[in-house]
């Protein structure tokens, strides 16, 4: 995994500068942005971190920004910084979906503590995703009949319930168990419920 | 080409309002003839109802008269008829003529006798089977009739004319006047007097006053009828036109005070429109001013911060801890010119071409006219001791100072009970100075707040800028003035407004 970055966006070069200074000493990586254009053109979307906006800034304000970026799928976490918080501002953040909403003058406890708990929140996001795909692509390897004998252990069938159902031997289900298992790389059933249950309810009600 | 669209522009500005204004008293206009027309309709009706009523009893009265005239025609004849006089000689019925004017002559018929006309004859028969005396020629042209009593051994005959028939003298219409009278009997028609014609109005609105009935003696069976011509000339002109004046005067009463309360609603409104967008100015500034002394202390404070934080590391970041440190000493440096700039911005210049002579007492009273709603709501009387002071003073700073004291008093008298609220303003000259002291019936001053008064920001209201009493004493001794302020041992707070006077020479 690779080191957290910090995207800071705040046309105050001051401001910014010092936030970069003071972030930087707890060991983040910091990517200091003047312009949101700039930043929404050119920042990694694939890198692990948060980002930290300015409220207000020219141009594109920093609420305008935070609705930008979730709506082209963004999953960092955002801080908004303001210097002048309304109760309005601060309900509309969190509605479009600031994970933290902080007052200037910052107290440096707070703001590392939130970007503490970004970073950590992003990278369980990132992990899940990736057990999330290895879980789909594993799925795919069954076959029809692979997958119904699947649908039917999740709901709790005994083999011999699930040979009737389906009008074969119970050896042949035992053999198909036995392959599901191999296939999806679980060791035991509670291992093979707990991971692909939801998945084969979406697939089942597709 | 841009001066000449601007001057179409006010041309059309100055065309609307000139509408405005017409249409509005176009407006009163109407009303005015609209309730000139009603009530001038009323007073038509009221008016032709009261003179029929008039007329119906003068002409009973008329009615009642000949009656009783013809009545006597009847009397005459049966006297006559009864005594019988000689046929020949000194017949006392040619002394009739001499005793009832209306008699113009007398005929006498004995057994053997003829009538010199023959109308008479055949009254005479119509009599002798009636009994009662009947009518013979009438002459409606000559204006006279002949009336026939049959008798034995003699009948009488009169011939009366109409002229003298009616008693003048308690006649109730004048023989002049509009009123037309005639007795009809079948197609004749006797004219008793001429009057006007009434055959109606053109177009026929009012007919105009009719009286017709027979007369109470069967003997002579004319029908009274009696007309009064009526219309617009008959109207009561005099009483139409005081209330067609009182009417416009009640009008234009109205649309002078509509037009007073609506030009103070005017100047109300510009008052707060006024007042509000000098708040919404001054919220603008302190926003813009918040914003720019935010960022650099949020610099500072976050290098300050960083820079703590380094401190701990082990070897010490010199160039980093440098940077943080030189950070926050020029944001500090930022904030600071800040502020400096916010001082210049709010410096005033010493305008002294403002400063005017300008009479305290009418300042007052200017101050407290703008302040009328809310001195009606504390049901409160300012008293006002006036011993005349005229200063030197800029106006609009004055009048800021005053509305603001003047406020700030009412906003005290807001918490003691209705008894206890009272204001005194007295002006006059101290020590060669124009002073007014005002004072109020509130719970006066705290020792605490004595002290700090006058500081800016400093407000014992909740959600108060604080900047009201600060801005005051500022304005105040920009003119040379001084403002002060104490508790009365009555109770309440008295504010001390000093002015340099005004020099004669």
């Amino acid at each position: 995994m690779t080191n957290p970055l910090i995207h800071l966006v705040d046309d105050d070069d001051a401001v910014r500068r010092s936030l970069a200074l003071l972030v930087g000493t707890v060991g983040l990586s910091v990517a200091e942005w003047p312009h949101p254009q700039a930043f929404l053109d050119g920042f990694d979307r694939e890198s692990v971190g948060a980002i930290v906006l300015d409220v207000r800034m020219p141009g594109t304000s920093g609420l305008t920004l935070l609705d930008q970026l979730l709506a082209q799928g963004v999953d960092q976490p955002v801080i908004m910084l303001t210097g002048h918080g309304t109760v309005e501002m601060c309900r509309r953040a969190f509605k479009a979906g600031a994970a933290e909403f902080l007052e200037k003058p910052v107290d440096d406890e707070r703001l590392i503590e939130a970007l503490h708990e970004c970073v950590r929140q992003h990278v369980r996001t990132r992990e899940r995703l990736a057990a999330d795909r290895g879980t789909r692509e594993r799925y795919t390897r069954l076959s029809e009949r692979e997958r119904e004998v699947l649908s039917l252990v999740i709901k709790g069938q005994t083999a011999k319930q699930i040979a009737r159902v389906l009008g074969v031997s119970p050896r042949t289900v035992e053999t198909h168990r036995a392959n599901l298992g191999a296939k999806l790389e679980t060791d035991s059933l509670a291992q093979l419920i707990r991971r692909f249950a939801m998945l084969v309810e979406d697939a089942d009600t597709e | 080409m841009a001066s000449s669209k601007c001057r179409c522009l006010a041309l059309n500005a100055k065309l609307t309002r000139v509408t405005t204004t017409l249409t509005r008293n176009l407006r009163w206009a109407l009303l005015w003839l609209c309730a000139t027309a009603g009530l001038g309709l009323l007073v038509v009706r009221f008016d032709i109802a009261e003179r029929r009523e008039a007329f119906q009893a003068e002409a009973r009265t008329a009615h009642r008269l000949l009656s009783q005239r013809a009545a006597q025609h009847d009397a005459i004849l049966a006297t006559l008829a009864l005594l019988d006089p000689a046929p020949s000689g000194d017949h006392p019925s040619t002394r009739l003529p001499a005793l009832y004017p209306q008699v113009l002559k007398v005929w006498r018929r004995g057994a053997d006798g003829a009538w010199p006309e023959p109308s008479l004859a055949s009254a005479e028969a119509l009599s002798r089977v009636s009994g009662r005396p009947a009518l013979a020629a009438v002459d409606a042209a000559a204006g006279h009739y002949d009336l026939v009593l049959a008798g034995s051994p003699a009948s009488f005959a009169l011939r009366i004319e109409l002229a003298r028939w009616v008693p003048w003298a308690a006649w109730p219409f004048a023989r002049e006047g509009a009123v037309k009278a005639d007795l009809v009997h079948g197609a004749q028609r006797l004219m008793l007097q001429p009057g006007q014609e009434a055959t109606g109005w053109r177009g026929g609105v009012t007919p105009g006053f009719v009286f017709d009935k027979a007369l109470d003696t069967p003997s002579q069976p004319f029908v009274l009828h009696v007309q009064r011509a009526t219309g617009p000339a008959g109207w009561p002109w005099a009483r139409l036109s005081a209330l067609a004046a009182v009417l416009a005067v009640m009008v234009a009463a109205t649309a002078a005070l509509q037009g007073q309360r609506r030009r103070r609603r005017r100047a109300e409104q510009l008052l707060r429109l006024a007042r509000t967008s000098r708040l919404n100015a001054l919220g603008e500034l302190a926003a813009g001013v918040a914003h720019e002394l935010n960022q650099p202390l949020t610099a500072v404070i976050a290098s300050t911060q960083a820079a703590r934080r380094m401190l701990d590391d082990d070897p010490l970041p010199q160039a980093t801890l440098n940077e943080a440190l030189t950070q926050a000493r020029d944001q500090a440096r930022r904030a600071a010119e800040v502020v400096a700039r916010l001082r210049r911005l709010v410096e005033r210049p010493g305008d002294s071409a403002a400063v005017q002579p300008t009479a305290l007492g009418d300042a007052v009273r200017g101050a407290l006219a703008l302040l009328q709603p809310e001195l009606r709501r504390l049901a409160l009387r300012p008293q006002i001791d006036d011993t005349r002071a005229t200063v030197d003073a800029d106006p609009v700073a004055l009048e800021q100072i005053l509305h603001n004291l003047l406020n700030n008093a009412l906003q005290a008298m807001h918490a003691v009970p209705a008894a206890q609220r009272c204001l005194q303003l007295r002006i006059g000259i101290e020590s060669g100075r124009g002073v007014l002291r005002l004072r109020d019936g509130g719970p006066g001053l705290t020792p605490d707040v004595l002290d700090h008064l006058f500081e800016p920001f400093f407000s014992t209201r909740p959600g108060g800028l604080g900047l009201g009493l600060s801005l005051c004493a500022s304005l105040a001794g920009a003119m040379g003035g001084v403002l002060s302020a104490q508790n009365v041992a009555a109770g309440g707070a008295e504010f001390r407004l000093e002015l340099p006077l005004t020099c004669t020479r």
